[in-house]
Formats: structure tokens, sequence, C-alpha cells
């Protein structure tokens, strides 16, 4: 009786099992699951049937069926101690049927449905043996077989987990982190972060200021005869908006230095400030600090400073300000004068455009003398009003300008906007999302200040001088002067040396010495040249200062010129060294050089002796080129590091 | 087993009955142990495996990635989740980057039977290392014609110190520890020999099978061999006079079976050695064979145990029985002295025929443990039932050896593993054994 009540209840549980292995579908009827569960759980003779059945079913030569069975047998086996002992004495049984790692077991047909199976099964050997492994050895064992010996890839659910946790708290404290850097930076450097940007807005509303001056001078007439005439509403209306546009300050020549001037600062203000002042006040928010006071303050501050930043925005718009027509506009500048502009701009702020390009070893004498002029024509015109407000500001800080003297002129790039700082930027700063199949991507990686340094070293390729060929300058018979321009010799007359005005060579030791020049040392001519070249630079140079200090006398403007040329001159003398000695050097080589020379025809050591000074020369070339370079490198490096200090507050004030 | 107790203490069981009983009743509860694990650093299939002698404490495991190792099965190195696992790691391993390590696999390690300072490997390199266990260093080296398949040592050797080596040569080659050489070479195999065994009852005699299918009996004081096991010369069942005692007094029985000659034999080994002495009750029993002896008869000279290799032997503890593994997947019990197949039939399915195999029998004698397949089955030996099967290697299993002392088996395979099967804990143990993680858990 009771045997067959068992073997009842057993078809019971058997049917259910089978009916529910049955199905096409990927997961198991829940209704059917949970019958059985019910049905096993209160009867452990029906488990150890549903077992045996289960088992049964796994050794079906059919993929869907061997599926679900897993899954009921996943069930089961994460509920009932039982089922766990009586499965774990057939687990490699179960584990070949399931994974089919032997090889003359292969898994049956379907094969996608064989490899759902599979990777099922592995995911269920990890979870039991995360679970149970402890208990059974049998599990242990399986997994390490299957993964030590097998090799085969568990999906490590568990360790992933922990992992991906910890990467998470990792990347939120190191944002907190970067975070609290910000806002200590910030704390540092509060007034000059606002100084900066409250400079440019002032700035802009000075301009504005100008502008809105001109015009009201402009407009009084019209405005004055409105007032006395009646019209009709409509056309009071359009009259007013007539009026309205004619308000609008139109760029004429007279004004547009001031133009210039504000759309460089509305570039200014809408690329860089209004981001800024965004990025901190997200900084603002999101850094935790315990002491909340300089937040809150700061905060509110800034968003004041943001709140007029845009009125201000919105004003230059009216005023005609875009983006677009700034970028239009610079591809007019010409050459000079963006030269020029950039030493303005970094010494005053003065109107200019931004993206000028500093090309200094190119520009000659004579396009600087020529640029000089034009300049002042020009000064002399549009911008008197503009200067005149400033020529004050230029004066009352001598020492800056000294020190401009001085400072190195530096190709503008972005470069710049980091010059000094020690910031911390990061990698992904758009806060793209990058995670894709190349693999993870860390979010949160920084570019260290050493590193956005090394990115933004900045390379200038070395430009050699032009050098103005000197006309030949013989006497010709026919009369006149030859204007041969030849580099060392001219084909009719031989050497070019430096000649008075009627032709007569000036050095009478070249002459004298004629044999010994022609023997091809180029040396003692070289220097001449240069001699006389030299003398010519500084009588240029003198007459030049002349005229500038008359004009500096006028406006100050005209000193930052002069400190461009100056450094232009400068230059300019440095690599003609790379042709002749430099001028130090020349004194000394050209006394020996004559004694050597008129030595030489007596010993045969003195020849000797004159091979090795030409070697010399050329070792000596190569060594103050290199010396030079070395040195212009060195103040270059210098410039980054310890000039920052006035470097920046200038950059500041141009912004 | 509490009234068991009682009743040894009142002397109604004899102490030996009690202790054999208790063993029994362990080893038939053997199972996988989860509370015992050694661990091996075995990167290859592990060939050999031999608990040592003396202690019973010491395993010594060689695997065919050239290494081997040792491990203290009785004191773990560490525990793992809790104390509920015991981890036993080797004490030392000795892979090929050893200076003296071979170079190729290893198929067999014993350890010397007198004590645990020097155990033997032969390897597949050809050759045959005595090992100092202290130093780890090779005290001797035999270099061998061929691959070696099996050593062994006597255990009952007082007089020699014997290392019997079964290569892939048809000679079976004696290496004497003693003079560092090879003392003989026993010649009549016609194929390699895959195992060696020594006997269990005389110090002189040594049982040899080889891929020709023969199982070959040699005295080594003699030439040639003495008996050549034939599968057709049958008797059925164990032999009378044996049967006639009773199965508790029988270990009891061979004992004194074979002490009796071991005793005579060194009297007269010590004696006169020009004269042929008989060994023993073999001898005795069958005059014929002596007679033809050392040119036997050639049909009895080619008689063959099994069809194809003969790939593992063992002699009962007493001496009188030899049980052999064939790859014929065939399991034989003989009878020593006649040299009949008993005809007992073991279930086997399957036996792994391209390696030796390892079989071990229980002290009495009555289970033996033979790796089938990926499975080690447990067999009556009288009747050849199937006690139990122990599955747990993934893959086939070469060796196995039971510890007589805790009665603990030990097997590997090629899986790497050494697994350990173990009588189940006592009772206070099981009930910590069921903690809370190991519940029922029934959601609904």
């Amino acid at each position: 009786m009771e045997e067959e009540e068992r073997n009842g209840r057993g078809t019971k549980v058997r049917s259910l099992i089978e009916k529910a292995t049955t199905s096409t579908a990927l997961e198991v009827d829940p209704r059917l699951l949970q019958a059985i569960k019910s049905v096993v759980r209160y009867s452990d003779s029906e488990l150890r049937i549903a077992a045996v059945t289960l088992m049964d079913l796994m050794k079906q030569d059919h993929s869907q069926v061997r599926y679900l069975a897993l899954l009921i047998i996943d069930e089961l086996f994460m509920r009932s101690k039982l089922f766990r002992t009586l499965l774990i004495e057939d687990l490699d049984q179960l584990l070949s049927l399931s994974i089919g790692f032997r090889r003359n077991l292969p898994l049956p047909a379907p094969p996608s449905v064989a490899s759902l199976l599979r990777s099922k099964a592995i995911e269920f050997l990890e979870k039991w043996n995360n679970s149970f492994g402890v208990h059974y050895r049998q599990l242990r064992l399986g997994y390490d077989y299957l993964k030590n010996t097998l090799k085969l890839q568990f999906p490590n659910i568990q360790a992933n987990m922990v992992r991906i946790q910890r990467e998470r708290r990792e990347r939120e404290r190191r944002s907190k982190e970067n975070f609290l850097n910000k806002y200590e930076y910030l704390r540092q450097n509060l007034s000059s972060i606002k100084g900066g940007i409250l400079s440019t807005v002032d700035e802009i509303e000075e301009c504005l200021d100008i502008l809105n001056s001109k015009e009201e001078l402009m407009s009084d007439d019209i405005l004055d005869d409105e007032d006395e005439e009646f019209r009709p509403l409509e056309l009071r209306q359009m009259r007013l908006d007539a009026i309205k546009e004619g308000d609008k300050v139109h760029e004429n020549s007279d004004n547009k230095v001031i133009f210039d001037a504000l759309r460089e600062l509305y570039k200014l203000l809408v690329t860089k400030h209004l981001l800024t002042i965004q990025e901190w006040i997200s900084v603002l928010l999101r850094v935790e600090v315990t002491d909340n006071r300089f937040r809150d303050s700061t905060l509110k501050e800034f968003i004041d400073i943001q709140n007029r930043l845009k009125s201000v925005k919105k004003k230059c718009e009216e005023a005609g300000c875009s983006l677009s027509s700034t970028s239009k506009h610079e591809e007019e500048e010409d050459f000079w004068e963006e030269g020029n502009a950039v030493s303005v701009k970094i010494q005053s702020s003065a109107p200019n455009n931004k993206n000028e390009h500093l090309d200094m070893a190119s520009t000659s004498h004579k396009v600087n003398d020529d640029a000089c002029s034009s300049r002042n024509k020009e000064s002399n015109g549009s911008d008197t009003k503009t200067l005149a407000g400033r020529g004050t500001e230029v004066e009352s800080n001598s020492p800056r300008s000294k020190l401009l003297a001085e400072a190195p002129l530096i190709r503008w790039s972005s470069h710049l906007d980091d010059w000094g700082s020690n910031r911390i930027y990061m990698a992904n700063q758009r806060g793209l999302e990058l995670d894709n199949h190349w693999g993870r991507v860390d979010s949160d990686a920084v570019i260290p200040a050493e590193k956005v340094a090394e990115l933004n070293v900045h390379t200038s390729l070395y430009e050699e001088e032009q050098v103005e060929i000197q006309p030949c300058r013989a006497p010709l018979r026919k009369g006149g002067l030859c204007q041969r321009k030849d580099l060392k010799i001219c084909p009719f007359h031989g050497p070019i040396v430096p000649r008075d005005d009627e032709g007569k060579p000036l050095n009478q030791n070249s002459s004298e010495d004629k044999v010994n020049i022609e023997l091809g040392t180029d040396l003692v001519e070289q220097l001449a040249k240069q001699a006389v070249k030299n003398v010519r630079e500084s009588d240029k140079e003198v007459a030049k200062k002349r005229q500038i200090d008359k004009q500096t006398l006028k406006r100050a403007k005209l000193a930052k010129i002069r400190e461009h040329n100056e450094a232009v001159l400068r230059d300019a003398a440095l690599p003609s060294t790379s042709r002749s000695a430099t001028l130090g050097q020349d004194g000394d080589v050209t006394g020996e050089g004559n004694l050597s020379a008129r030595d030489r025809k007596r010993s045969l050591a003195s020849m000797l002796r004159k091979k090795v000074t030409s070697k010399d020369r050329i070792a000596q070339k190569l060594l103050t080129s290199k010396a030079r370079d070395a040195t212009i490198r060195i103040t270059e490096r210098q410039t980054w590091g310890s000039n920052a200090l006035w470097v920046k507050p200038c950059l500041l004030a141009r912004d | 087993m509490w009234k068991q107790i009682r009743d040894r203490e009142e002397g109604k069981i004899r102490s030996e009955s009690f202790a054999h009983r208790f063993k029994s009743n362990r080893i038939a509860q053997l199972q996988l142990s989860n509370y015992k694990d050694i661990v091996s650093p075995h990167k290859g299939a592990v060939n050999s495996l031999q608990i040592d002698l003396t202690e019973g404490r010491y395993l010594l495991s060689a695997a065919s990635d050239a290494s081997l190792a040792i491990y203290d099965v009785q004191r773990a190195t560490d525990y793992e989740s809790g104390g509920l696992i015991s981890k036993h790691k080797c004490l030392f391993v000795v892979d090929k980057q050893h200076d003296f390590g071979h170079k190729y696999a290893i198929s067999s390690a014993i350890w010397y039977p007198v004590d645990t300072g020097l155990f033997i490997t032969g390897s597949y390199d050809h050759h045959i290392k005595v090992w100092d266990t202290n130093t780890t260093q090779v005290v001797m080296n035999f270099e061998m014609p061929g691959k070696v398949y099996r050593t062994a040592m006597s255990t009952l050797a007082t007089s020699h110190m014997l290392i019997a080596a079964g290569t892939e040569d048809v000679q079976v080659r004696l290496c004497d520890i003693a003079s560092g050489a090879f003392a003989h070479t026993l010649s009549g195999h016609r194929d390699g020999v895959m195992t060696v065994e020594w006997s269990t009852s005389s110090e002189w005699v040594l049982v040899t099978g080889g891929c020709d299918g023969a199982i070959r009996f040699w005295d080594i004081r003699r030439a040639g061999c003495f008996l050549v096991l034939n599968q057709s010369s049958t008797q059925l069942g164990r032999r009378p006079p044996i049967l006639k005692c009773s199965m508790t007094t029988k270990s009891l029985v061979g004992q004194t079976l074979c002490t009796k000659p071991r005793a005579a034999q060194r009297k007269l080994s010590h004696g006169s050695g020009s004269r042929q002495l008989p060994i023993g009750r073999i001898s005795a029993k069958v005059p014929m064979k002596q007679r033809l002896h050392p040119g036997m008869l050639s049909t009895q000279d080619r008689a063959t145990a099994h069809y194809g290799a003969v790939t593992g032997l063992k002699v009962t503890e007493d001496g009188m029985y030899l049980l052999s593994a064939g790859s014929d997947s065939r399991l034989r019990l003989w009878d020593v002295e006649s040299g009949c197949n008993t005809l007992v039939n073991f279930e086997t399915v399957r036996l792994q025929t391209n390696k030796p195999i390892q079989l071990v029998t229980t002290q009495d004698s009555d289970r033996v443990f033979v790796p089938c397949m990926r499975s080690v089955k447990a067999f009556d030996m009288w009747s050849g039932n199937t006690c139990a099967t122990f599955r747990g290697h993934y893959e086939c299993v070469n060796s196995c050896c039971f510890s007589q002392q805790d009665q603990e088996l030990y097997t590997g395979g090629n899986d790497r593993q050494i697994l350990v099967w173990s009588p189940p804990r006592l009772i206070d143990d099981e009930a910590n054994e069921g903690s809370m993680e190991d519940q029922d858990n029934w959601s609904s």
C-alpha cells in the first residue's frame, strides 16, 4: 500500500518534471517549477525520485531537455541538502553531460541551446562552488578541474562584483580628492581668478562706454528733431525701431580698433571665462568640505559673476560681436601688424585681435622700419583716443615694461593658458562614455601636471635670418656703381668689400692684403664686412631711435614698438653670427688674423697654423652656434619657469 | 560500536577480532574526504603513490612531469574555511629544476622499506635513483637499458638490498644499493616488464608481469624463473587447506605458514650456497617444475596469464595469493602455491591499458582497490563482488595506496589530483559538520 502510494507520488513528481522539460522555452514554467518544489519539499523519497529523473533527463540526447533539467537541478540544488548529496555523487557525470568537456561525449544538438547549456552549467558550477564548495569536496574538485586543468573560462561573478565595487569606490575617492584639490586651489587663488575675470569685464564695459559715448554725440540731433513732431503710433514705432537700428554703433574706420578689442575680449569672455566660472561653480557644488562658509560665499560670488558675465555678453552681442565675425576678421590681418599687435597686447591688453602670430626671426630690418612708420601713421589716426586712455597705465608700471623688454617673445598658442600652472587635468574632460569594445576605460584618469607640461612643450624651428646681400658697389667704367649682388665675390670686381660712395674700398688693410684675401680666407673680408654692417646697423638704429624717441615723447605706445624692434634687432644680430664670428670675438680674431696673415709668408709653421686656424674657425663657428642655441633654450626655459610670475599677470591682463 | 567496546572489555571479543571488525567497518565506509585535502604540486599525471612502511605517515608521490613530492598525511600544513578543511601541502618537491631531478616522467617511487631515510624513483629517462630524504640529494644512480616502469624492494629482505626494476627491456634487473651495481639480470620475458612485485612470504622470490602477458616467478638465487602462470590452468575457489581455517584466523595461519620457511631459508642460505635448495613449500609442492628448471618445457615457458600486457600485480599480505591486472581488463586471483587461476570473477568494467596500475589490498586481504579508468573500485577479494566505487577523479586513475594505519585510501590520477578517501568522521565531528550554510533552504 505504502509502496504504491510512493510510486504514485513518484510518478507525480516525475510527470511534473517531464512536463516541465518538454517545453521549448528557455525557462522552466514557473508554475510547474513551483509545483515541483512544493512536492519535493515535504518528501525525501520524491526528492530521490526527482534526482534520478533529472539525471535521466540529463542523459537525453537533446540539449533543450538537458537545459531545462539543469535549470530545475539548480533550483533544487540550491535548496535541498539531500538533493545536493544525491547529485554530488554523480557530479562528474552531470558536468560532462551539461558542459560536455569529454571529447567522446559532446553536447547534443541543437548547437545554440547546447552552448547556452554549457555556459549556464559553468555558471551554476561556480555558484554551487561558492555556496557549498566547503562542504563538498567533489564540487571543489570539479571546479578546480574545469578551471585549472581544462582552463575553462568561468564567469567569476563574485570576484567581478568585488572588483567592480572596489573600482567604483576608488573612482569616487579619486574624484573627491580631485575636487578637494581644486577647491584648495580656488581658495588660494580666488582673488586672482576673480581679478582676471573682472578685469576683462571692466575692459569690455570701458570699450562699450567709449562706443556709446561716441554714439551719443552722433545720435543727439536725430533724437532732438524727433521729439518735436507728433506722428501716428505705428509710424512712431517704426521710427523708433529705425532709430534703434541707427543707434547701433557700426564699425567704421574710426572705431575699428575698439571693435577689435571688443571682439577679442568678447571671445575671451565666451570661450574662457564663462567656462571657467561654470567649472568652478560645479566644483563648488560637488566638493565636500567640512567648512561650508567659504564655499557658500564663493559660490554666491561666482554665481553673481556668472550673471554679470552673461549680461556683459548680451551687451556685447547687442553691440555686434559674435564669434564667427572675429574669426573672419583675423584672416585679414597682415603679417607685421600681427607681430606688433602682440607686443601691444601683452603689455596693456590694448585692442587687437586675439589669434595673432608672431614671427620675430623672419622680420627683417627694412620691414621693421616700414612697419614702424605704418604703425605710427595708424596710431596717429584712429586709436589716439583709446591709447590716450591707456597711456597712464603704461607709464605707471615702468618696472613691468623693463621686464617686458627683457622678456622673450614666444609664439602665441594654447600652451600659454597653462603657463607655469600646476594643474592636473582629467584625461576625459568631456565626460564622454568611452567604454566600448576596446575594454574598460578609466574614466577618472588624470594627466599629471608634469605630463601636461610635457605635452605643452613648445618647439620652435630655427629660422635663419635673411641677410641682406650687399651690392658690389665697385665703380664702373661707364660711371655709377656695380649693383650686382653676390654673396662673396663679384665675378667682375672680385671680392665684395665695403666701399664708400665713390666705390673705393674702405678698408686699407684689405686692399694691402689683397693676396691674402684672395687666398680664400674670407675671414678678414667677412669681418670687415660685418664691421661695416654693424656700423651701418648701429647708424640705422641710432637714426631710428632718434625717430622713435620723438614719437615716444608723443605716445607711450611707441615704446613697445621700440622694444620689440630692439628685440628683433638683437635677434637679427645674433643669427648673423652663423655666417661670421660674433661681434666680441670679431675684434680678437681680426687682430690675430692680421698678424698671422703677415707672418704667414715667413714660416712654414705659420702656414701650418693658418690651416689650423681655418679649422679652428669652423669649430669655433659650430661651437658658438651651439652655445647660442643652448643659451636660447636656457633662456626660454628660464622664462617658462621663473618668469612665469610676471608673465602670468600679463596674460591675465591681456585676457 | 559501544556494545562492541564493552564486549571487548568484558573479554567476550578478542581484542584482535575487535580491531579487525572495527577496521573493516571503517573501510566499508570509505568516502571522499571533505576535510582532508592533499595539495598536489604536480603538473602531470600522478603515476605512483606510496605511504611509508614504518610510520604510515609520509606519502610519496611521483608524477609524469618528472616531479615527486612527499606529504605528511597526519599533520596538516594549514587549514581552510575556519578549520573545516585541512590542507596537506607537500613537505618538499623535487622537480626538473632540481640538480639531480629526473628528466622525464617518473613512473615509480617507493620508500626504502626499512626507514624513511631513503626512497627510490624510477623514471622514463632510463634511470633509477636512490634519494636521501633529508637532504633530497641523489645518493645512487642506476642507468637502465630502457624506460623504467616499476621498481620494487622486498619488505622482508634482511640479507639483501635489491631493487627489482621492470623496464622496457625484456630483462629484469636487480640493482644492489649496497654495492651500487646490478646484481642480477633475469631474462625470460619476451617483452618489456610492466610490473614487479616481491613475494611477501620469501625474500628471494620475485614476481614480474610483462607486456607479453606472462607472470613469472623468480628465485633470485638461481638462474631463470621457476614458475610461469598460465591462465588456462585453473582451480575453482581457494585451496582446501586454507578453507579449513576459519576466516578470522586466516591471516594468522598465513603468517605462521610463511614465517617458518623463512627462518629455515635464512639458516640454509647462510650455510652452503652450492646446493640448490627448494624454496619452502612451493618447491616442495611442485617438484615437477622444480625438476624441469632451468630449461623449462617450452609450453610452460610460453604460458600467459593475461591476453595483452600485465599491468598490475599485488601479492596478498600472507603471500599465498597473487592478484594480477591485465590490459584485457581482467583481474585474476592466482593461487601462488599451485600456480592456478582461482577463477574469481571481478566485476571490472575497464582497466587502463597503457600504463602500469597500482593495486592495493587491505591488511587482511579481503578488499582490493583497483583503479578502473576514472574510478577506483573496491572488490571483495574472494568473491570478486564490487563493494564500492570511488568516483572523484576526472581522468584515469593510475595509482592507489592504502594506509593500513588510518584506513585511508589515497588515489592519484591523470587529472593531477591526489584524493583522500577516508571513513567518515566520528559522531561528534558530524554534529559540527552540518553547519548553517549546508542546510535546506526552501524559499516558499
